[in-house]
Formats: C-alpha cells, structure tokens, sequence
C-alpha cells in the first residue's frame, strides 16, 4: 500500500519557539489517523502543514505522492480541510456558502445540494449561517471540506459541537479516504480512527496509551502508524 | 474564463453578504456626508468658494472612504478562517484577489454616487461625464492597490495602521492625476489641455493596467504565504 502521507523531520518554529518536531510520520492511503495531545502540543501546528496551509521551517513532506512544498496548487484539489474556525459567510444561506465554494472548485449547483444533503442539512437550505447553531455550522464546514470529493482530509477538532449524530456523520464522511483528525476526544478517535499519534511540546510523545482526557480508561492504541 | 468565474462569484459573494449585512455601505454614505459638513464649516464655503475647493474635498473624503472600504475587504475573511478556505479551493490566488477588488471598488463606486450628487447640493460643484469618467477610472486603480496592501496588512496585528501607511504614498499619482482632471472639468476647462503628458483619462487607465498586473502577480505571495 502506499503511503498518503510521508513526512521527514518536520519542524515548525515561530520565532525561537519549535512548536512542532523534528517529527517523521507515514500514513498509508485510505488509512485515518487521529492526533491527540494537551493544548499547545502542536496538534494545529501539525494539522496546518498538512493542508498545505503553513509551509514547515525544515523537513521533507510527501502528500498523495506529490511534494507539499512544490505542488501546493495540486495537492489542493485533493485535500479537504477544517479549521478552528468554521470559515464560513455568516450572512450568506448554507447553500449560498456551498454554491460558492463549488464556484471555486469548479464544481456545480448538484455537487453543493448532495453535500448539503450528506451532512444532512437539506431542510437547512434557506436559512443563514448565523442563523445556524454552532454544530450546524460545523457539518456545514465538513459538507465544504468534501464538497469536491478529496482523497485526503485534515481535520482540527471536526467533533467540536457536533451531537451523537454528528460522530455517525464524521464515520461515514471517512469512507474511503485516509483522514488526520485532530481530536480531544480519545474515545471518538478509537472509533473512527485506525492509528493515533501523540503530540508532547511538538513531538511525538511515544505510546498514545498514556494519553488520556481525565479518565485513564479513554487511552488509545498506537496502531498501525508505520 | 475560469479565472473571470471565480473572480465574478468572489465579488457577487461579497457585494451579497454586504446588502445582507449593511456593515459597510451605511457607515461610508454617513462618512461621506458627515465629511461634507465638516468641510463647509471648516472652509467656510459659499457659491463661489464651494466650487473651487470642491476637486480638494472630493479626494480627500475618498482617499479616506477607501481606507475603510478596502480595511474590511480582507481582515474580515482572515478572522473567520474563510480566506484560508478560499485559498484551499482550486481558484487561483489572483482570481480571489480580482474578486474582492471588483467588490471593493463597487462598495467605493456606491459611496461616490452618494458624494457627487452631495456635492452638488452642498457645495454647487457641477457633475460632468468628464468628473464621473476621472473618478471611475482613479477608482478601479485604488480598489487594485488597495486591496492588495489591505491582504498584506491583513496578515499583521496593526492592520489599522499599516493600511494608510502603505496606500497612501501609492496612491499619490491617482491624486495628483485625478486631482487636476476634476479641477478642470468642474471649470470648465478641456481636459487635453492640461499641462500632463498626454490626456489624464488615458493616464489614469495607464494607472488601472499597470496596477491591476502588479497585484494580480503579486496576490499569490500576498495571500498564500
């Protein structure tokens, strides 16, 4: 199997600050890795370079067989992102925000219908975004990061605000493709996720078993993280 | 084609989210007038006066105008994370670019269908196809440049501040330009016979050109760090 994603002494420094690295990580494609770790750990950080967001200060990043540093425009096409922040047009309807995006990709008014419909927030249609609670606004955000159908997504906190539903919908937008998930939640990425890396000051923190969010019992497993 | 599509749907996307929203046009057709009254009080304008500083005080409030309007172009999709989307799409940088300029300038083009004719009212000062042509013109150059040091000063935590420092020396030859061309169509006066080498109206869309590829190479580093 190939890898989807290869990284090779990664490092991000703001300032004299490393917030991220050295760090090597190899994901084979289809496969979906959460990322845990404390706030500050570098989670974002890592998540950012990943989108082709935030060029890393050394190291060497392969993604879908492509170099990240040469072949931004590309890649992008086939990666789909979620932030901290939802990056939507408040006073624009949640169709109106998908039409837009599907504009930019190039893509129609049936492409932006199905992902409305796949988050399922087709009865949503003719209401604005502020309009929206927060986890709407969050499915919405997930219907735009697969609105061109990527092969890669990056992930920061996508569970943020989503209900029950909300997780089942995370499963079934995973389908196919290999996935970085920046969670908070251990539980959630032992369901959804194959593999989990833990982040400790911007490096990799060795067993994800010992991380856990108050409760010992919610540790992950380290798997398949080749 | 792609690129006119993509820059088309940026604009119409922005100028939409403003009629919804009325953040900006109300607040710069106030500015406007409120800078009118200013003026008249501060200069002491009467009929024969008012015409005369007119030219003056029509840059002045819309040099200032589009420091407002351009601000917000960019600061506001760089706090809600919807430039980075944008930028993550397979639109190209410049066609965003183009897109938010077309939608800046339209916003500037609204408050200047509110000064002309309040200048008229208020200060006597005559509205010509010659002035509307100058301002329209000065208008798509400074919407160009704008924009783009409004992106680059977006990136910054003193967007504020670094906005009129980087546009205002820039937008010196629209000034300058633009400034002699009004002064002489409010008086009357042919614009060929200005003391500029060659008409000010072919210089200004010389300007327009000139700037509108500047930007459109330089938006890719602007946007995309």
């Amino acid at each position: 199997m190939t890898a989807a994603i290869r990284a090779d002494g990664l490092v991000q420094r703001f300032g004299a600050l490393v917030a991220l690295g050295p760090l090597d990580l190899e994901l084979a494609t289809g496969k979906r890795l959460a990322v845990l770790g404390s706030n500050g750990a570098g989670k974002t950080t890592l998540l950012r370079i990943l989108a082709t967001l935030a060029r890393p200060a050394a190291g060497r990043l392969q993604l879908l067989g492509l170099d990240a540093r040469q072949e931004r425009e590309r890649l992008r096409a086939r990666l789909g992102y979620v932030g901290h922040h939802v990056g939507l047009y408040p006073a624009l309807t949640a169709l109106e925000n998908l039409e837009f995006f599907a504009t930019l990709y190039g893509l129609g008014r049936p492409e932006s219908a199905a992902a409305l419909a796949l988050v399922g927030l087709s009865s949503r249609v003719p209401r604005r975004v502020e309009q929206l609670s927060r986890g709407q606004q969050q499915r919405l955000a997930l219907a735009r990061a697969v609105l061109h159908r990527p092969e890669l997504l990056v992930l920061d906190e996508p569970d943020a605000s989503l209900d029950c539903d909300g997780y089942q919908l995370l499963g079934q937008l995973f389908e196919g493709r290999t996935v970085v998930m920046a969670t908070h939640d251990a539980t959630l990425a032992r369901q959804v996720c194959d593999s989990a890396l833990l982040l400790q000051t911007g490096r990799d923190a060795g067993d994800p078993w010992s991380w856990h969010s108050g409760d010992p019992s919610r540790g992950v497993a380290r798997v398949g993280v080749s | 084609m792609r690129f006119l599509n993509v820059a088309l749907a940026v604009a119409r996307k922005d100028l939409r989210a403003e009629l919804r929203a009325r953040e900006l046009l109300p607040a710069l057709a106030q500015f406007v007038v409120l800078a009118l009254i200013i003026a008249n009080f501060a200069f002491d304008l009467d009929l024969v006066s008012g015409p005369r500083m007119s030219p003056g005080i029509l840059w002045l409030v819309l040099v200032f105008a589009g420091l407002v309007a351009f601000g917000r172009a960019f600061a506001a999709e760089k706090e809600s994370g919807s430039l980075e989307a944008m930028l993550l799409t397979s639109a190209g940088p410049a066609s965003i670019f183009a897109g938010k300029a077309l939608a800046s300038a339209a916003l500037l083009v609204a408050c200047e269908a509110v000064l002309l004719p309040a200048m008229a009212v208020f200060l006597g000062s005559p509205i010509s196809v010659a002035v509307v042509a100058t301002v329209l013109l000065a208008t798509g150059g400074m919407a160009t440049l704008g924009c783009l040091f409004a992106a680059l000063a977006a990136q910054t935590r003193a967007r504020e501040l670094l906005l009129p420092v980087l546009a205002l020396p820039i937008w010196v030859p629209f000034v300058v330009v633009g400034g002699k061309a009004v002064q002489a169509a409010m008086t009357g006066q042919s614009l060929t016979a200005l003391p500029l080498s060659g008409q000010p109206l072919v210089i200004l869309a010389d300007f327009d050109i000139l700037f509108l590829v500047v930007a459109s190479l330089a938006a890719r580093f602007v946007l995309d760090d």
